[in-house]
C-alpha cells in the first residue's frame, strides 16, 4: 500500500509539476495571476477530445498541435490584456478579477458548444495493458502522461537555462524595470512566456482525460485550486519550484487517498495553508526564485 | 312544474355563471419556478432533468397548456429558470428569488441531493411545497415537514435494496462472503453506503464487509483506491459515486487491468449512454448496476411511452450535448405528476396541491413505475432492480436484470472474467 501510494503519487506529482508550471511562468514573469489558466488546461483537454473523435488522432500527436496553437494564441491574448494590466496600479489584483472574467466566459463558450457531459478518450490509445514497476502495476496512460509531463519539464529547464530567450525570460523574472533600462524587450519576451505558459496549461490538458479520468467545461476552478497548491508549495514565481511542488501534491495526495481517504480534497488548503504558515516563500524560496 | 322549471333555470346558470367567473380568475399562465446546473459538478445530472421537464411543458403548451382543474380549463406553463451552475449558495439566493419575487406558483428544485438539500428549509420557511425532482437524500423527508414531495426516484435508503438483498440471499451460495464499499462522500451516494451496511447488517447472512470508505465526490483518481480495495480481497465491490466518479473509478479499473469478481456502481445504469462513451462497452461489461425506467418500460398511463419519448427526445436534442437516460424521464417524469396533480387540485394553494399529489400516490402509473409516497413526501413506489450489464454484440451493452427473481431476464455472470 505505501510503495504504491508512493509510486503513483510520484507519477501524479509529474503530472501535477506540469499542470501549475504555465501558472508560475506567467506569474514570475508578469506577476499577474492567471485564473483562467485551469480554463486553457480544460481547452487542451476539449482539443485532443475532437481530434481524437474526429480524426483519430493520438494525443501524443495533439499535444504538437496544442502546443503551437495555445502558444500562438498566447501573442495577441497578451498583447491584448497585459500590457494595459501592467500600466495599472496593482496589476496583480486587477488580473485576477480579468482573468476570473475570461475564466467565465471560457467555461461558458465552451459549455455552449460541447455541452456539459463528461468527454474522455480510451486508456489504451496511449498503449495496452498496465506497466509493472518495482512490483506495482500502473496505467501505462499514466506512466506515458507522467514522462510527457518530465519532458514539457524539462523543454521548460532548457529554455530558461540554456537559450539566449530564456536568459532574457529570466531578466525579466529578475527586475521588469532594470530589463527595460537595458533595452530588453519586455513586451515580446513576455509575449513569448504567455504562450508558452498557455501551450503548458493546454499540453496538461491533453493528458487530463488519462489522469483525472474526464472532463468537463466545469472543470477550471478545481484545476486552479490545484495549480495554486503546487505553485505555491513550489515556489510562487519560480517556475521549477512547480515541479517540487508537483510531486509533493502528487505524493500528498495519494497518500490521503490512502489513509484519509474522506478528507483527501481538503488536501490543497492544508498544504496552502502549512507552507504559508512554516514557509511562506515555498520550498524553493528564495534563490531560484531571483534566478 | 314552473316552479321546478325556473329552479333549474336558476341552478343551471349559478353553475355557469360560477364557472366562467373562475375561468375569468385563470391566471393566464402557471409559472413553475426551477434551477438548472449548466455548468459545474452537476450539470451532467442537472441538464437532462431539466431538458426533460422542458420537453413536457413545451408539449402541453403545444397542445393549450395543462388542465387545471381549479379553473375548469387549460392553462400554458411558463418555466421559470435559473441556472444556478452547481452553486449550493446560488442556488439558494435563487430558491428565494423564485418565491419572493417572481411568486411563481410552483417551486421545482434543482436536480440532485445537493442542490436539493438548500431548497428544503427555504421552501419549509416560505410554506411552499417543494416538487422535489430527484433530491433523494432520506434526511429532507420528515413528519414535520408537509412541504416536499418526491416526484421521480425513490428515496436514497431504499435504492440499494435489491443489491443488499442480492448480495445477502443470493450471494453466499455463489461464493461472495467479503463485501467492499466504496463511496462518495455526498447525501445521495452516503446514504445509499448507509443503507447498504444497514441492510447487509441486519441480514444475518454469512457475508462481511471488509472495506467501507468514503472518498470525496470531486475525486478523479481512483488506482490508489482500487490497489488497497484489491488488497483486503473481496469477493464484491459496491461503487457508490456520481457520474464523474464512476467514470473515473471504471476507467482507472481498465487501465490498471484489475478486475474485481463483482462489481457494482450507480451510473452505468442510470446514465448507460454517458458511461459507454466515456468508459466503453468493454469496460462496463459485467459491471452490476440498477436497472432505470429508461431501459424498462413500465407501460405509463399518461404521457408518451418509453419509445415515443425516446424519439420526441432525440427530435428535439438532436446535437447529442446532453444524452438520453434514466435522468431525462425522470424530468419528464416531474411534468406529467404536476399535470395529474393540476388536473385534480381544488386550488393552487399549496396544501392542496400537496393534498392532490399525495391523492396519486399508488395510482399513477409513469415512465419511472408506480408513483407513490410515504406519510413523509419520500418516493417509495419506483423500485431500482439489480441488472448486469453485457455485451449486445456490437459497440454497446444491454442490461440482464438478475434480482428480484420474479423480474430477472437472466443469471448473473460470477465471477467476472
Amino acid at each position: 500500500m505505501l510503495e504504491y501510494a508512493l509510486l503513483a503519487g510520484l507519477l501524479f506529482g509529474l503530472y501535477y509539476s506540469l499542470v501549475g508550471l504555465g501558472l508560475n511562468l506567467i506569474f514570475g514573469v508578469m506577476r499577474i495571476v492567471n485564473l483562467a489558466h485551469g480554463d486553457f488546461l480544460m481547452l487542451g483537454a476539449f482539443a485532443a477530445f475532437w481530434l481524437f473523435n474526429l480524426f483519430g488522432t493520438n494525443p501524443l500527436v495533439s499535444v504538437l498541435a496544442v502546443l503551437a496553437v495555445f502558444a500562438l494564441l498566447g501573442l495577441p491574448l497578451y498583447y491584448l490584456f497585459v500590457p494595459r494590466l501592467l500600466a495599472a496600479k496593482d496589476p496583480e489584483m486587477l488580473s485576477i478579477i480579468l482573468f476570473f472574467g475570461l475564466s467565465q466566459v471560457i467555461e461558458a463558450l465552451t459549455t455552449i458548444a460541447f455541452g456539459t457531459s463528461e468527454r474522455s478518450i480510451p486508456g489504451n490509445v496511449l498503449g495496452s495493458g498496465p506497466v509493472r514497476f518495482l512490483g506495482q502495476s500502473f496505467p501505462i496512460a499514466w506512466v506515458v502522461s507522467g514522462m510527457a509531463s518530465g519532458l514539457a519539464v524539462l523543454g521548460v529547464y532548457l529554455y530558461l537555462y540554456r537559450t539566449r530567450l530564456g536568459y532574457l525570460t529570466r531578466a525579466v523574472m529578475v527586475h521588469r524595470e532594470e530589463a527595460v533600462a537595458t533595452g530588453i524587450d519586455v513586451h515580446r519576451v513576455s509575449a513569448i512566456a504567455f504562450g508558452v505558459g498557455l501551450a503548458l496549461a493546454a499540453t496538461a490538458g491533453v493528458f487530463a482525460p488519462f489522469m483525472l479520468g474526464s472532463v468537463t467545461p466545469a472543470m477550471g476552478v478545481d484545476i486552479n485550486i490545484t495549480s495554486f497548491a503546487v505553485i505555491v508549495v513550489g515556489s510562487l514565481g519560480n517556475p521549477l519550484g512547480s515541479v517540487l511542488g508537483g510531486i509533493v501534491y502528487g505524493i500528498s495526495l495519494m497518500f490521503m487517498q490512502s489513509y484519509f481517504s474522506s478528507w483527501a480534497n481538503l488536501l490543497p488548503y492544508l498544504l496552502l495553508i502549512g507552507i504559508l504558515l512554516v514557509r511562506p516563500s515555498g520550498l524553493l524560496g528564495r534563490q531560484v526564485r531571483r534566478a | 312544474m314552473i316552479r321546478n322549471l325556473a329552479f333549474g333555470v336558476f341552478v343551471g346558470s349559478f353553475v355557469a355563471i360560477t364557472c366562467a367567473a373562475r375561468a375569468a380568475d385563470a391566471p393566464a399562465e402557471i409559472k413553475l419556478g426551477t434551477l438548472y446546473a449548466s455548468s459545474g459538478n452537476f450539470a451532467s445530472i442537472s441538464m437532462p432533468v431539466h431538458y426533460g421537464l422542458k420537453l413536457w411543458a413545451e408539449a402541453k403548451n403545444a397542445e393549450g397548456g395543462v388542465f387545471v382543474k381549479a379553473f375548469n380549463k387549460k392553462i400554458p406553463v411558463k418555466l421559470v429558470e435559473y441556472d444556478d451552475q452547481s452553486n449550493t449558495a446560488t442556488a439558494a439566493t435563487l430558491y428565494n428569488q423564485l418565491i419572493t419575487q417572481d411568486k411563481v406558483d410552483i417551486l421545482i428544485s434543482d436536480s440532485g441531493s445537493v442542490l436539493t438539500s438548500v431548497a428544503v428549509p427555504i421552501a419549509r420557511d416560505h410554506k411552499m411545497l417543494l416538487i422535489d425532482q430527484t433530491g433523494t437524500g432520506a434526511n429532507f423527508f420528515t413528519k414535520d415537514n408537509p412541504y416536499i414531495a418526491l416526484m421521480s426516484d425513490p428515496v436514497s435508503s431504499i435504492w440499494p435494496k435489491y443489491v443488499a438483498d442480492f448480495l445477502t440471499k443470493d450471494g453466499p451460495a455463489l461464493g461472495i462472503k467479503r463485501i467492499a464499499i466504496l463511496y462518495s462522500t455526498n447525501d445521495f451516494t452516503g446514504t445509499q453506503a448507509t443503507a447498504v451496511r444497514t441492510f447487509i447488517k441486519a441480514s444475518g447472512a454469512p457475508v462481511e464487509i471488509v472495506y467501507d470508505q468514503g472518498v470525496p465526490t470531486n475525486t478523479t483518481s481512483y488506482n490508489v483506491t482500487i490497489n488497497n480495495i484489491m488488497a483486503v480481497n473481496p469477493d464484491a465491490v459496491v461503487e457508490l459515486g456520481y457520474p464523474n466518479n464512476d467514470i473515473s473509478f471504471l476507467r482507472n479499473l481498465q487501465d490498471s487491468g484489475t478486475k474485481f469478481k463483482w462489481l457494482f456502481a450507480i451510473y452505468p445504469g442510470l446514465e448507460t449512454e454517458l458511461l459507454v462513451k466515456n468508459v466503453g462497452a468493454k469496460g462496463l461489461e459485467h459491471v452490476f448496476s440498477y436497472v432505470p425506467s429508461s431501459a424498462i418500460e413500465y407501460k405509463p398511463e399518461l404521457g408518451m411511452s418509453l419509445a415515443d419519448f425516446h424519439a420526441a427526445w432525440e427530435k428535439k436534442y438532436a446535437d447529442a450535448k446532453v444524452e438520453f437516460g434514466f435522468n431525462s424521464v425522470a424530468g419528464y417524469t416531474t411534468g406529467l405528476v404536476l399535470e395529474a396533480a393540476l388536473g385534480a387540485a381544488a386550488s393552487l394553494d399549496q396544501l392542496e396541491l400537496r393534498k392532490a399529489i399525495f391523492g396519486l400516490s399508488g395510482k399513477l402509473k409513469t415512465l419511472d413505475g408506480t408513483f407513490e409516497l410515504d406519510e413523509m413526501g419520500a418516493q417509495i413506489g419506483e423500485i431500482t432492480p439489480l441488472g448486469q450489464l453485457e455485451s449486445d454484440g456490437k459497440d454497446g451493452v444491454k442490461f440482464v436484470v438478475v434480482y428480484p427473481h420474479d423480474m430477472a431476464t437472466g443469471k448473473p455472470v460470477y465471477p467476472a472474467k
